[in-house]
């Protein structure tokens, strides 16, 4: 008799428990049902409410719905493969960023006028960074394949032999005759002499292309194909392979032909000590790579020395 | 007594769970619920967040690397992180209309425009420039609501000691990955760890995150979200994904 006593205080306990738990899911249901939505945009406006105002998150979003079976939860983007690297487990499908201005890519660095002449010759300063230049140069596959895999960022891959390694870019001076790309000069100097390449006239005088422009001559990104006799005063010889060097000077490639020699794109996986003033340190994603043109610089380390590679960048789509 | 009591849930609970043939424990969602909760009615915190994450060597491997985050949040829209780790020294600062990045190891910076909160700062951040802030999930609003969503189990896996604090362990799971997460046991029920074990990419490849030396709306002075990059810092332009 003791016994069926004890028996049927126990079952009404976990009756009254059971009782318990269901009344707390009640509870959430309905406050689910005068709630909000997980449809709606995320929460990371400011609210009215002044507590939330000053929340560091906006105030948390206690799930809405007890029913926590896939078909009732409203996605809109299943999980995508993420970085390991990535602590962020959340998708970022989401109203916030749907609204943001979608930059442009590409970032004009090689028109900056910086360089102020302090020489005897005439000239003006044109401070616009507005310059129209001719950036056409690209880069030439590499000769050998990379001993290691690309580092890849915003859909792009980037390609070096050498490790990264970074160093501050400070731009070499060549002398007082090497002016920047975007740089106007009033008048050109004597001993300039005309190139002609890509059915265009170009000024060439002592490593530096001028184009007409204006009253005066504006310098430019020397034009593929430019041939000249005389290869520049301090110019560095680059080795591109076993058989073939490249000739440098202030950011320019030449290669030897049977007119003199002519101006080229680098090629990829060639390394160069200095590079000249006009550049841009870009941030890509956890690298920092120089930006000259369109042409981006890797900063690497060669026998204890600070160099350049130049990088291969390529899209993803187009290596698989 | 409230070990007794959760226990007691968690076996009511996970009865009735598995008779819906759900794999969603409800008293990891309450547990999550308690965490997020406390974490929205913070208008300040501070916290240490170390972190150990696996890269791949074509070489050697996995490669762990460590990183020791410092993290200063004020709501709605100020936030400091000075992160030191085997990767070099950075900071970020972000005081509500502009985020500034500077590394101390590099010494250069750059600055870029940033929405008007916290959350929207960190979202941004890190889709545009693939940045990621420590531990960030923790502390979106819809934290829970996207572990629903994004896994097909979500369970109470027990009790266990994090730097010996006693933490209740949820531990998430879908086909890409499996997420521990550690909540203290305590009236506050602040994360502690957690460990994301990723399947997709390489087997066993992991980041793991340890909290510590939290501070609950601590008094944190405007001026230290500035940033004014120190003489002879170079600016940098921060190259958006896309």
């Amino acid at each position: 008799m003791k016994k069926s006593k004890i028996i049927c205080r126990q079952l009404i306990y976990l009756v009254m428990i059971l009782f318990l738990v269901s009344l707390t899911v009640e509870a959430q249901r309905m406050r689910h049902n005068s709630g909000g939505s997980r449809n709606k945009s995320r929460n990371t406006s400011v609210n009215t409410n002044n507590r939330q105002n000053r929340s560091i998150n906006g105030g948390y979003n206690k799930p809405t719905t007890r029913d926590y079976s896939k078909q009732n939860v409203n996605r809109q983007q299943k999980p995508t493969t993420r970085d390991v690297n990535k602590s962020n487990i959340k998708q970022t499908n989401n109203s916030i960023n749907n609204s943001l201005p979608n930059n442009n890519r590409n970032i004009n660095s090689g028109n900056r006028n910086t360089n102020i002449n302090s020489g005897n010759r005439n000239v003006n300063i044109n401070n616009s960074r507005n310059v129209n230049i001719n950036n056409n140069m690209y880069v030439r596959p590499p000769v050998h394949p990379y001993p290691r895999p690309p580092y890849t960022y915003g859909g792009y891959r980037y390609n070096a032999y050498h490790p990264y390694h970074y160093h501050g870019y400070h731009p070499y001076y060549w002398g007082p005759a090497y002016h920047p790309w975007g740089f106007f000069v009033a008048t050109i100097a004597v001993t300039a002499i005309i190139v002609n390449a890509n059915n265009q006239k170009y000024y060439y005088d002592q490593g530096v292309y001028y184009e007409k422009s204006g009253s005066g001559y504006t310098v430019v990104q020397a034009p593929d194909g430019a041939t000249i006799q005389v290869l520049p005063e301090g110019y560095q010889t680059v080795v591109v392979n076993e058989t073939t060097n490249n000739y440098y000077y202030g950011g320019t490639y030449y290669e030897k032909t049977s007119d003199g020699y002519t101006v080229v794109p680098p090629t990829a996986g060639t390394v160069v000590e200095n590079l000249p003033e006009g550049g841009d340190e870009v941030k890509v994603g956890d690298k920092t790579y120089v930006k000259i043109g369109d042409v981006y610089y890797q900063p690497i380390v060669v026998d204890g020395e600070n160099k350049y590679e130049v990088v291969d960048v390529t899209p993803v789509s187009d290596s698989e | 007594m409230r070990i007794i009591f959760v226990g007691l849930l968690a076996v009511i609970l996970n009865i009735n769970l598995y008779a819906q043939e759900s794999h969603i424990d409800t008293v990891a969602i309450m547990i999550l619920n308690k965490m997020g909760t406390l974490i929205g009615e913070l208008e300040s915190c501070s916290f240490t967040l170390k972190t150990s994450s696996d890269e791949i060597d074509v070489n050697l491997g996995l490669v762990k690397y460590f990183k020791v985050n410092q993290v200063y949040l004020v709501g709605p829209d100020k936030m400091l992180i000075n992160s030191r780790g085997d990767k070099g020294h950075i900071g970020y600062w972000y005081n509500g209309e502009k985020l500034m990045y500077y590394s101390y190891t590099e010494n250069n910076y750059g600055v870029i425009d940033a929405p008007p909160t916290i959350m929207a700062t960190i979202d941004t951040v890190h889709t545009r420039y693939g940045i990621d802030f420590p531990a960030a999930d923790f502390f979106y609003p819809t934290f829970t609501e996207d572990l629903i969503a994004d896994f097909d189990q979500i369970i109470f896996a027990g009790q266990s000691q994090v730097d010996g604090k006693n933490s209740y362990q949820i531990i998430a799971k879908n086909d890409q990955m499996s997420i521990q997460i550690w909540i203290s046991d305590d009236a506050l029920f602040l994360p502690t760890k957690f460990v994301i074990v990723y399947y997709d990419i390489s087997p066993n490849q992991q980041f793991e995150g340890t909290f510590s030396d939290w501070r609950l709306n601590p008094e944190l002075p405007n001026e230290m979200f500035e940033f004014s990059p120190p003489p002879g810092a170079s600016q940098l332009i921060l190259l958006p994904k896309y």
